[in-house]
C-alpha cells in the first residue's frame, strides 16, 4: 500500500487508517441513505448517487490536510474502500477498491499540484473538483454514462457535490477537529500551533509553518524570547517526537467537540 | 436495518470457512471485473443463478441469509435498471411522463442490475465467511502487504469493532442533553444530529488510534521483520477453488458468445 513509505511514522499510518476506518463506516451508513433517496426519487434514483458522491470522497482531501505527505489521500481512500468491501460487505463488491484509488487520485492531485505546501480554500475547491472529474471518468468507464441521455447532469452533479461535500467539507472538519486537540501531535496541528501560538510558549516557524501557505504569517513575533540570547535550546520542546505540551487554549475535552 | 457484520464470520465452519482469505479476495476480485464485459442480462443471469445456491452450500450460510442479502441489495439494482431503461437510446416500447422506455435500456439496465446483485453476494458470502484477523495474516503472508500497513489497519479494525457500539452511546449522551426531551423519545434523526454523532465519533476513534499507535510503537510493532502467531494455510484446495470458480465463469461466458447472446459496450453503444 502505498502508505507503506519509509516516511510515514506509524502512527500516521494508524491514524490514516482509523480515518479511513471510521469513514468507511460513515460510506457505508450513506449507502444506505443512497438506498432509501433512489426509490424516492423512482426513474431519477441513479442521479442520487451524483449528489451525494462528494460525501464518498472527503476523507481523501482531510488525510492529506492532517498528515501532509504524498500518498496519504490515495492510501486513506484505499484503505475505507478495503474497509467496505471485506469487513462490511458493500454491494460494489472488490471494484469499490479501484473506485477509492481513482478518486483518492483526483483528490489529492491538486495537493500534489502545489507540492504538499499550500493548504488554502482554492487547492481545496481543486481538490473536489478534480475527485469529480475522476469520478465521472470512472462512471463512464463503468457504467457506460457517456451513450445515455442525462451526461451533462451528471457531469455537473458530480463536480458541484465534489466541490461541496468533498473538497470544502474536508477543510471544515478539519479545522473543527484540530481545534478539539486531538490532531495536535500531527503535521496539522503543528501546523497551527506555528501559527497562533498562545501568548509565552514556544513558537517557531518551521518549514511547516511557514509553507503553509493559508494565511499570511501572524506569529513572526513568537521566536523573540529566544532570540535575545542567541540560543534555540527551547525548540527541541516543539521539535521533539510525541511532543503533547502545546495544547491551544480552544482545545479543551472531547465534550466540547459534541 | 439489521447491524453489520464488521468483519466477523459467522461462527461455524465451512468449505468457504477454511479457505484462504487472501485468494478469496482474490477471486471474487477477477470475478468483479471479467463481469464488466457483458451487458446483456444473460450472462450475469446466469451466473446469478449458479452462485446463490453455490454460495449458499459452500459458506453453509442459509437460503434466508443469502435471499436477506438479495433484499437488502435490491434497491441499488433496481435503480440501476430504472434508470437504463428511460437514458439508452434505442427501439421505444413505452412512453409516458416525458419518459421513453427502450429495448436497449431494458436490456443494458438488466443486465447491470443483474451484475449488482451477484457482486452482492459474492460480497456478503466473503465477509460472512471470513475472519479479519486472519484475512489480515494471511495478506501478510501472501499478498506481501508491509508489517507496519498490516499492524495500521489491524489497530484500525479494532475501532471498527467497537464503531457501532460507540455511535450509539455517542447518540444517546447526545440526546439526554437535548433541553426539552421527552424520557423515552426516539432518537433525533435530523441531519445536524447525525452530523453532531459522526463528529463526536470521529473525536474519539482518532484518540482512540493515537493511543493504539503509542502501544504498538512501546512493544517495537513496524520497527522490523515479525514472525506470525497463526500462520493462515495456503494449498492445492485454495488452489482448486479459484480454478473452479474461475473456471465456470469462464465457461459461462464463453457459452454465451458461443450462443450470440452475449453483448458488450461496443455492441449497444
Amino acid at each position: 500500500m502505498s502508505a507503506a513509505r519509509p516516511r510515514v511514522t506509524l502512527a500516521e499510518l494508524v491514524l490514516l487508517a482509523v480515518l479511513a476506518v471510521v469513514f468507511g463506516f460513515l460510506y457505508w451508513a450513506l449507502v444506505q441513505a443512497w438506498g432509501a433517496l433512489q426509490l424516492a426519487m423512482g426513474p431519477f434514483g441513479d442521479l442520487a448517487q451524483h449528489v451525494l458522491i462528494g460525501g464518498w470522497m472527503v476523507a481523501a482531501p482531510l488525510a492529506v490536510y492532517i498528515v501532509r505527505k504524498p500518498g496519504a489521500g490515495v492510501a486513506v481512500e484505499l484503505v475505507a474502500a478495503f474497509v467496505e468491501v471485506a469487513f462490511l460487505g458493500s454491494p460494489v463488491g472488490p471494484m469499490l477498491l479501484v473506485v477509492g484509488l481513482v478518486q483518492g487520485v483526483g483528490a489529492e492531485a491538486a495537493f500534489a499540484l502545489t507540492r504538499y505546501r499550500r493548504y488554502g480554500w482554492g487547492v481545496f475547491a481543486l481538490s473536489g473538483v478534480l475527485a469529480g472529474l475522476a469520478s465521472t471518468a470512472l462512471g463512464v468507464v463503468r457504467f457506460g454514462w457517456l451513450t445515455q441521455d442525462w451526461f451533462a447532469w451528471r457531469l455537473g452533479l458530480q463536480v458541484v457535490s465534489g466541490l461541496v461535500l468533498c473538497g470544502l467539507l474536508a477543510r471544515v472538519v478539519g479545522d473543527a477537529l484540530a481545534r478539539t486537540g486531538v490532531l495536535d501531535n500531527t503535521p496539522l496541528g503543528r501546523a497551527r500551533r506555528g501559527r497562533t501560538a498562545p501568548s509565552g510558549g514556544v513558537t517557531r516557524d518551521d518549514a511547516t509553518a511557514s509553507t503553509d501557505g493559508l494565511a499570511p504569517r501572524t506569529g513572526d513575533g513568537g521566536v523573540a524570547p529566544t532570540d535575545a540570547s542567541g540560543r534555540d535550546d527551547t525548540h527541541v520542546a516543539e521539535g521533539g517526537s510525541g511532543v503533547t505540551a502545546g495544547r491551544t487554549a480552544a482545545a479543551g475535552d472531547p465534550s466540547g467537540a459534541r | 436495518m439489521s447491524p453489520p457484520a464488521l468483519g466477523r464470520a459467522l461462527p461455524h465452519d465451512s468449505v468457504l470457512h477454511r479457505r484462504n482469505p487472501t485468494v478469496k479476495l482474490a477471486v471474487s476480485s477477477v470475478v468483479s471485473l471479467v463481469l464488466l464485459v457483458p451487458v446483456d442480462p444473460w450472462t450475469p443471469g446466469l451466473l446469478l443463478l449458479l452462485a446463490l445456491p453455490a454460495a449458499t452450500v459452500a459458506g453453509r450460510l442459509g437460503a434466508r441469509t443469502v435471499l436477506r442479502a438479495v433484499a437488502l441489495f435490491a434497491p441499488f439494482a433496481l435503480s440501476v435498471l430504472a434508470v437504463n431503461a428511460v437514458t439508452c437510446p434505442g427501439q421505444v416500447v413505452w412512453r409516458g411522463v416525458g419518459l421513453e422506455v427502450t429495448t436497449t435500456g431494458l436490456s443494458v439496465g438488466g443486465a447491470l442490475a443483474l451484475r449488482a446483485l451477484l457482486v452482492g453476494v459474492l460480497s456478503v458470502a466473503f465477509t460472512l465467511t471470513t475472519d479479519a484477523g486472519r484475512l489480515m495474516t494471511s495478506l501478510h503472508q501472501h499478498a506481501r502487504l508491509g508489517p507496519r500497513a498490516t499492524f495500521a489497519v489491524l489497530a484500525g479494525y479494532r475501532v471498527l469493532e467497537q464503531l457501532p457500539e460507540r455511535w450509539e452511546t455517542v447518540r444517546r449522551a447526545q440526546a439526554v442533553r437535548e433541553p426539552g426531551r421527552r424520557p423515552g423519545a426516539p432518537l433525533p434523526r435530523d441531519a445536524g444530529a447525525l452530523a453532531r454523532a459522526a463528529f463526536a465519533v470521529l473525536v474519539v476513534s482518532l484518540r482512540q488510534g493515537e493511543r493504539l499507535a503509542v502501544a504498538l510503537e512501546q512493544r517495537g510493532l513496524g520497527a522490523g521483520p515479525r514472525t506470525v502467531a497463526r500462520p493462515v494455510p495456503l494449498d492445492r484446495r485454495d488452489a482448486a477453488l479459484a480454478g473452479v470458480v474461475l473456471g465456470v465463469v469462464g465457461l459461462v461466458v464463453v457459452a454465451s458468445w458461443w450462443t450470440g447472446v452475449l453483448q458488450t459496450w461496443a455492441d449497444v453503444g
